[in-house]
């Protein structure tokens, strides 16, 4: 099993989560965030001060699943969130060491 | 074991055993609380007892009162959650009757889910209420919800390009899969008629889905490449994929049919309008709602020749042919066939028909009618050929056509680049033999063995004279067919600006008439492979080499030329040493631009620059000479995910070099993000003072899997000595990857050779890199090839 976390472009979401389940990954969790990677925020005027906003909001997937898929996810991932523009975002994989669904105890892959 | 096996059981016996669950979980969870005035009813594929082994499970829970739905929550999750801890994905709507028989505007697939209904649980009479209100609804509804899944169709078929021909298909909903057999058996019901019959189809479509479900353990509908590769065993895809294409196309011409049918019965201002253009109508047909119907409903009999005016006619007026004409042509098939066979003077009329502006649709109609194949049998051969490469994305057939409407779009283009062309094509006199030749031009393909082109001209030659074409333009269309390649191979893989290139190319087309109607005929070709085989890098290579070969068929003597010795002393210096080809290639503003760099590299130790030109970027660097400069350049430029497309490295008597790249921007990074060209910049500037490790640098790209586990490509490597009056000519095949070109540059590098011009194409996984290279001012001797052989073998 593997973890994925992909921060990307808020905006970008809906047709992310289409992509994904599209390859038949539906469970997943969704969080917004703020941060900044190389894209370091951007300068906004306000009331005629300049000031400088250091954490943009981003969105947070993240999702287990089976180790084979991963590429395919990976991969869909990147199609459906890229604009080619700096800031759109990250992808990180994680190796899972189990997965327990709280409500009937399931273990493993028939967890996820 | 057979991969594919009949669907029925499976579907049959999955059906089965969900109805045991949810009847089973309805006893327990919803009878108690509610035993009257609740029904549960599966609806879409499971109300049609079509389950495949992972489907979505379309229940519906019928309730009598709106009062009760809101009751139920708790037992419904209970009912739900069984169905789920069974592993069913379930898909399920809580509904009264009433809201079952109302128009869901945002969600019209839901109405369309209760065209398939069947009892499994609960209160029947319930359900009875149902099944008798709803074909009133439907009745009554009928434009309404086929006016809205001609909406829907239209919308998921534009998300597929609106082509059945796609390398990795997903079988459900592109063009000409499961959803479009759905489609027309949904029409067919709401109409109230017999759905055609698809039956060889449907049946196979099933099996396919089948067995997608069972290998990979999910609702997986995309027939990838590795599946093609299962399903059909050793060596037998591409045959296999003529056979899914057939039954796609059948499909989708049944599924477009009937959803055509519906939308012209209105009687609205259009449709007036359509009929007012009946005008048109002759003695032979008559048009209403856009469509060709025959006066003489059995004309083909005694007058065959009719078909040949219909098709005319079409390519005339631009309009399809009506489902009942289409009966009769195929009706009457047989007797077309016999009648040209006979041969004789058809060839007037086909050509008029290539030159008439609707020649792509009339065309397609003729093929589409099975006239084309009954016209010219060697085109039969070619009906749905897969050409599996990863990278021709037509069928034989199908490529034939596209090509063809590529060369009828281009008199509208309005792009500079294209224009061009669009100008050599309102040269040439008869169209018709180009549009003539592209039709024929890989029927060899069909015979399946050995190079196509000698059997396409055998084929063509045959179809031409039982047409009675005229001996002229018979020789023209055997010479494009035989030499449809030509352009096409040095365009890319050959440099355009060495003479000897060029004389080759003359020596072999001729004439400039024929020229014109070559850079055409291969224009059509390759922008027909897939939407985006003709890249702009391409189309500016092909007109180099029609310019190429047009200079020198018309002996015009090149105008670009500096004199060296009338240049200041600076200039002369930097010159000095430098191929006379680098004058020839480069204009007097290049040349200037090329100095200015020079200058600061003497002060720098290095200089580059990057600017964009008709879509392809090129870089020109100037530093000092030093090993494995032009690889390390090259790789550098891959690490930033760039293609490079040509190379040229030239070298003075100073010991500065000049190298110059053309490079594609497949991600298009450097023009979305401006800063990205400037840390391109100075990334190469510190590779090329050895600041900045190349190695490194590649290794954060990853390297892409092939297509399929078939794919993979076996490299290979022809010299040549003979294309070039004074460098070795290496043509090298391998499988792609980032930081190929700089391993193979390094291992010319160490061989101690000198590369002059490098040249790549890529299809698909595959690359085709070119160099041009010379080892102390010569060409390679035999014992030098050899061991380049060997290092370069290493590293593909």
């Amino acid at each position: 099993m593997k973890k994925v976390e992909a921060i990307i472009q808020p905006f970008k979401l809906e047709e992310v989560k289409e992509a994904l389940i599209g390859i038949g990954i539906d469970g997943m969790t969704v969080s917004e965030v703020r941060g900044h990677g190389r894209q370091k925020g951007h300068k906004e005027v306000y009331r005629g001060q300049e000031y400088q906003v250091d954490l943009l909001p981003k969105v947070k997937l993240e999702m287990v699943i089976p180790a084979a898929r991963l590429d395919e996810v990976v991969r869909t991932l990147v199609a459906s969130a890229r604009t080619g523009k700096i800031g759109d975002g990250k992808i990180f994989v994680f190796d899972v060491a189990d997965a327990i669904r709280i409500r009937n105890d399931e273990r493993g892959a028939a967890a996820i | 074991m057979q991969p594919l096996s009949d669907a029925a059981p499976v579907l049959a016996s999955r059906t089965l055993a969900v109805d045991r669950i949810v009847i089973r979980s309805h006893e327990e969870y919803l009878r108690p609380g509610f035993p009257d005035g609740l029904a549960v009813v599966a609806v879409g594929g499971f109300g049609r007892q079509e389950l495949f082994p992972h489907s979505d499970v379309d229940v519906l829970v019928l309730f009598e009162k709106e009062a009760a739905v809101a009751a139920s929550k708790e037992a419904m999750a209970a009912f739900l959650r069984a169905l789920w801890d069974q592993r069913l994905r379930v898909s399920q709507s809580v509904r009264t009757v009433a809201e079952c028989c109302e128009l869901h505007e945002g969600n019209i697939e839901l109405n369309i889910s209760l065209l398939d209904h069947r009892f499994l649980a609960g209160d029947r009479s319930l359900y009875e209420k149902l099944a008798d209100r709803l074909p009133r609804f439907l009745h009554g509804q009928r434009e309404n919800l086929i006016r809205r899944l001609g909406r829907l169709t239209r919308a998921r078929h534009s998300r597929y390009q609106d082509t059945i021909y796609h390398l990795e298909p997903n079988i459900k909903e592109t063009p000409g899969g499961l959803r479009d057999l759905h489609l027309a058996w949904w029409l067919a019901k709401l109409r109230q008629v017999q759905p055609e019959a698809l039956e060889d189809a449907r049946r196979f479509l099933y099996s396919v889905r089948c067995f997608l479900h069972t290998q990979s353990g999910r609702d997986n509908n995309l027939l990838s490449f590795d599946a093609q590769e299962e399903i059909a065993g050793p060596g037998g895809a591409a045959d296999w994929m003529r056979e899914y294409l057939r039954h796609a196309r059948q499909i989708h011409r049944s599924a477009m049919r009937s959803l055509e049918t519906g939308e012209g019965t209105g009687g609205s201002m259009l449709a007036q309008f359509r009929d007012w253009r009946a005008r048109v109508s002759n003695a032979d047909f008559t048009v209403a709602r856009e469509r060709v119907y025959l006066k003489s409903p059995h004309g083909f009999e005694p007058d065959p020749e009719l078909a040949l005016r219909l098709f005319r006619f079409v390519a005339r007026h631009g309009f399809r042919l009506a489902a009942d004409t289409e009966r009769r042509l195929a009706d009457h098939l047989p007797v077309l066939r016999e009648w040209f066979a006979r041969g004789g003077v058809l060839w007037p009329a086909l050509r008029e028909i290539l030159e008439l502006p609707h020649v792509v649709l009339a065309l397609r109609e003729m093929h589409d009618a099975g006239v084309l194949g009954a016209l010219f049998p060697e085109w039969e051969r070619i009906d749905c050929l897969v050409v599996r490469d990863f990278y021709h994305r037509y069928t034989v057939d199908e490529h034939s056509l596209v090509a063809i409407q590529t060369l009828a779009e281009l008199r509208t283009t309005e792009d500079p680049a294209r224009r061009r062309f669009a100008d050599l094509l309102a040269e040439i006199e008869h169209p018709a033999a180009l549009c003539f030749a592209l039709l024929l031009h890989d029927t060899g393909k069909g015979s399946g063995v050995g190079p196509h082109i000698e059997e396409s001209i055998k084929q063509a030659d045959a179809a031409m004279e039982r047409i009675g074409m005229p001996a002229a333009d018979r020789k023209a269309i055997r010479m494009l067919i035989d030499r449809h390649l030509d352009l096409s191979a040095v365009m890319t893989l050959r440099d355009v600006d060495d003479r000897a290139t060029a004389r080759a190319l003359a020596g072999r087309i001729e004439t400039v008439e024929q020229l014109t109607s070559l850079t055409l005929v291969t224009y059509a070709d390759i922008s027909a492979v897939n939407p985006t085989a003709m890249t702009p890098w391409r189309l500016e290579q092909l007109w180099l080499a029609y310019l190429a070969a047009h200079r020198e068929l018309t002996r015009e003597l090149d105008t670009v030329r500096i004199q060296a010795s009338a240049a200041p002393p600076e200039m002369a210096d930097f010159l000095e040493g430098f191929p006379v080809r680098y004058l020839r290639t480069h204009s007097e503003a290049e040349i200037a631009a090329h100095f200015e760099l020079d200058r600061a590299c003497r002060i720098m130790g290095v200089a580059a620059d990057v600017s964009r030109r008709n879509g392809v970027y090129q870089l020109t660097v100037a530093t000092r000479d030093r090993q494995f400069l032009f690889a390390s350049l090259a790789g550098a430029l891959s690490s930033f995910g760039m293609n490079i497309l040509k190379a040229e490295a030239f070298s003075n008597r100073q010991g500065r070099i000049l190298d110059t790249f053309a490079f594609a921007d497949p991600s298009r990074t450097l023009e979305l993000n401006p800063p990205e060209v400037d840390r391109l910049r100075l990334t190469i500037e510190r590779v090329a003072l050895g600041k900045a490790d190349v190695k490194e640098l590649l290794r954060r790209r990853p390297a892409p899997a092939p297509p399929s586990r078939e794919a993979r490509i076996r490299p290979s490597i022809g010299f040549d000595d003979e294309a070039s009056a004074g460098a070795t000519l290496v043509e090298i095949v391998a499988q792609d990857r980032p930081g190929l070109l700089y391993d193979l540059a390094s291992a010319f590098s160490e061989a101690g050779c000198n590369i002059e011009v490098v040249l790549i194409d890529t299809e698909a996984h595959k690359a085709i890199d070119v160099f041009y290279v010379t080892r102390d001012g010569r060409k390679l001797d035999p014992r030098a090839q050899a061991v380049l052989r060997e290092r370069l073998l290493m590293v593909c």
